[in-house]
C-alpha cells in the first residue's frame, strides 16, 4: 500500500467523513486505492475526524467553558463532533468566521442531533442554551438596551387595552435541570452528573442596563412573557393565553409579577425593539 | 522586540499562545522564558507578533506538510520564511505530519483539487514515507533562517500499510534526515496506550540526545481511545516520563501546550515550577 495513497485516503476520510460509512459498506473503492479494507479503522478515522473539527470549535470556549468541560467529562465530545462532522460534510456547511455564528450553527444542529431522553444529552442542551444567552446577552450593545433604562413606571390601572413592553432584552428557555446544579456537579470530585436533579425550569435571561439577570419563573409567566411582543394588548393576550376578552386575575397577577420584578412596563403605549427570543 | 538567550545554558520554559496566557505573563513575567506562537495564528493574525514585546518567540508550525506528497505552497512557504527571520525564532518545530495530500474520487479519471486540512495527520509509518521526509526537507531547509526540527505525532488508530512503530519511525527519521527532535510527550503517550506498548520502554527507542524541545500537555480517553488534549494539565505519569527523558537528554526548551481553553493559572504556575524542578 502506497503511503501517498494511503494518506489521500485518510485526508478524504476526515474532509469528508460522510463518506465512511459508504466505505465501510463497499469497501469497492478502498481497493480501487490499493487499500486493503481490513487495515483502515473507518470508524476511528470517524472519530477522529469529529476531534479535528473539536478544535476548529476551540474558539468556542470562551463563551461556552461549562459546556466542553460537560462535553468531556459526560464523553460526548468526540460523538457529538463526530456526527457534526458528517453532518457539515454531507451539507456543504462551511464552518462560520466568528465564534458566535458556530455556536448558533452547532446548536441548530444539536438542535435536531440530541435524544433529549437521553440524560447527559439534555444536560448538554440545556448547558449550551444558558451559556449562548448569557454570552449573547453580555456581548448585546448598550444601544439594544439603553431605551430601557428607565426605571418601571409607577402602578396605575391595568386595563385590556393596556400593551405590556419587555424593558431590556430577554432570551426564554425551558429547561430540564438547573444549570448552576450542572455547575457544581461538574467541579466535583469525581463529577457525579447522575445526581443532578432531573426538574423544569423557566428561565427568563433577562439584560437591563449592563446587567444580565436570569430570572426563575413559573410556567404561566414564562408562557405569558413569550407572548408579549410589545405590540399585543392585554386583552388579545389574555385571549392567547386561552382566558376569555376579560383579563383573568391570574393573568394579571402574572403580569403584575413580572412589572415588579422590572422586566416589564405595563403601561407603555409604544412598541419597543427588544430582543424577544425563546426555546423549549 | 525580545529573542531567546541560550547563554546560561538552561533548558528554556515557555508555553504555548493560547486563551489566558498574555495575562499570566502580564502578571507574572518571570514565569517563562518564551512563548511558543503557532505561525498559523500569527499568519491569521499578525498584531499577535506584538507578543514579542513581552516575551521571546518560538515559531510552531503546522503548514508544511512535512510527511506528505503535496508540498506547500510558495506564499505559506514565504510566510513562514518572514516569520522565521521577524521573530529571530531559534528554529521552527514542524510536525512530523502531512497536512494535505492528492485529493480522491470515487468516479474515476475526474480530476479533483488537492485535500487541505486544518489540522495534521499522522504519516505511514514506512520507510516510504522516511524517504518522503527526507526530500522534503532537503527542499524545504534552504528556505528558513532557522533550523527545523520535527515533532512526533500522536497515533490515534493504524496507518495502512506501516512497516513499523512510530518510535522506529522517528528514530529512523531523525538520523536519515540528520534533523533535531521537537518531543511531545503527550503524543508519545497517546501512542503508546493507542498501540498498547510500554510508553517507557518505548522512549528508550527513541533518539533522545537529538531532542530540542519537547512539549507537555494533557490527554483524555474517550470512546476506546486516548486523545490528545490542551485543555487539560498534563497527568502525572507525563512528568515521569519527563524525568526518563531528562537523563539523556539534555533539550533546549520545554513548552507547556494548555492552549485550548484558559487554563487555571494556579494550575499553569505549579505545572511550571514542577517541570523546572525536574530540568534542573
Amino acid at each position: 500500500m502506497n503511503a501517498r495513497n494511503v494518506h489521500a485516503v485518510l485526508a478524504a476520510g476526515v474532509q469528508h467523513p460522510n463518506l465512511l460509512s459508504k466505505w465501510q459498506g463497499d469497501p469497492a473503492f478502498l481497493r480501487s486505492q490499493g487499500i486493503a479494507p481490513e487495515t483502515i479503522d473507518l470508524t476511528a478515522l470517524r472519530k477522529f475526524a469529529g476531534l479535528t473539527v473539536k478544535v476548529r470549535h476551540n474558539g468556542l470556549r470562551f463563551d461556552l467553558p461549562l459546556t466542553f468541560r460537560l462535553m468531556s467529562l459526560a464523553e460526548l465530545d468526540i460523538g457529538v463532533f463526530s456526527a457534526y462532522a458528517i453532518h457539515c460534510a454531507a451539507t456543504g456547511h462551511h464552518y462560520a468566521k466568528t465564534s458566535e455564528e458556530r455556536t448558533c450553527d452547532l446548536i441548530s444542529f444539536l438542535e435536531r442531533w440530541l435524544d433529549l431522553n437521553q440524560r447527559n444529552h439534555s444536560l448538554l442542551w440545556d448547558m449550551i442554551r444558558h451559556e449562548q444567552a448569557l454570552a449573547q446577552l453580555k456581548r448585546s450593545t448598550a444601544e439594544n438596551s439603553a431605551s430601557f433604562l428607565g426605571n418601571p413606571r409607577p402602578p396605575r390601572i391595568l386595563r385590556g387595552s393596556s400593551i405590556p413592553q419587555v424593558r431590556g432584552q430577554v432570551i426564554l428557555h425551558r429547561m430540564q435541570c438547573d444549570p448552576g446544579a450542572v455547575r457544581a456537579a461538574l467541579f466535583q470530585r469525581p463529577p457525579r452528573l447522575d445526581q443532578i436533579p432531573e426538574e423544569i425550569h423557566f428561565y427568563c435571561y433577562w439584560r437591563v442596563a449592563d446587567e444580565v439577570h436570569i430570572l426563575n419563573l413559573d410556567e404561566f409567566g414564562y408562557y405569558a412573557l413569550k407572548l408579549i411582543d410589545g405590540i399585543t394588548s392585554v386583552a388579545k393576550l389574555n385571549r392567547r393565553m386561552g382566558g376569555g376578552s376579560r383579563p383573568t386575575k391570574a393573568f394579571i397577577g402574572a403580569l403584575q409579577q413580572l412589572a415588579a420584578v422590572g422586566v416589564l412596563d405595563l403601561y407603555g403605549t409604544t412598541s419597543p425593539q427588544a430582543i424577544c427570543t425563546s426555546s423549549s | 522586540m525580545k529573542t531567546l538567550d541560550f547563554s546560561h545554558n538552561a533548558t528554556a520554559l515557555g508555553l504555548a499562545h493560547g486563551p489566558g496566557v498574555l495575562d499570566l505573563v502580564d502578571r507574572d513575567p518571570g514565569c517563562v522564558d518564551y512563548i511558543e506562537m503557532p505561525f498559523e495564528q500569527l499568519r491569521h493574525n499578525p498584531s499577535l507578533g506584538s507578543v514579542q514585546e513581552i516575551a521571546p518567540i518560538v515559531l510552531h508550525c503546522a503548514s508544511m506538510s512535512v510527511a506528505g506528497f503535496i508540498p506547500p505552497s510558495q506564499q505559506t512557504i514565504d510566510e513562514i520564511s518572514l516569520e522565521t527571520s521577524r521573530t529571530q525564532t531559534p528554529w521552527i518545530g514542524e510536525h512530523l505530519a502531512f497536512v494535505s495530500a492528492d485529493g480522491i474520487h470515487e468516479e474515476a479519471d475526474r480530476d479533483t483539487a488537492p485535500t487541505n486540512l486544518t489540522y495534521t495527520i499522522c504519516p505511514q509509518l514506512s520507510e516510504e514515507a522516511v524517504e518522503r521526509v527526507s526530500m522534503n526537507l532537503e527542499s524545504l531547509r534552504p528556505k528558513f533562517s532557522a533550523p527545523i526540527i520535527l515533532e512526533n505525532s500522536p497515533q490515534y488508530f493504524p496507518i495502512p500499510g506501516s512497516t513499523m512503530s512510530m518510535s522506529d519511525f522517528v528514530a529512523m527519521v531523525v538520523f536519515r534526515c540528520d534533523v533535531g527532535l521537537l518531543l511531545d510527550l503527550s503524543h508519545f503517550m497517546i501512542t503508546s496506550m493507542n498501540t498498547g506498548v510500554d510508553s517507557s520502554q518505548e522512549l528508550e527507542k527513541l533518539p533522545l540526545e537529538r531532542v530540542v524541545e519537547i512539549h507537555l500537555s494533557g490527554m483524555k480517553l474517550a470512546d476506546g481511545i486516548v486523545w490528545d488534549d490542551h485543555s487539560v494539565p498534563a497527568p502525572p505519569e507525563m512528568f515521569d516520563l519527563l524525568e526518563q527523558v531528562m537523563r539523556r537528554s539534555r533539550p533546549r526548551a520545554l513548552t507547556m501546550e494548555y492552549n485550548w481553553e484558559a487554563v487555571p493559572h494556579n494550575v499553569i504556575l505549579s505545572h511550571l515550577e514542577r517541570a523546572r524542578n525536574i530540568l534542573a
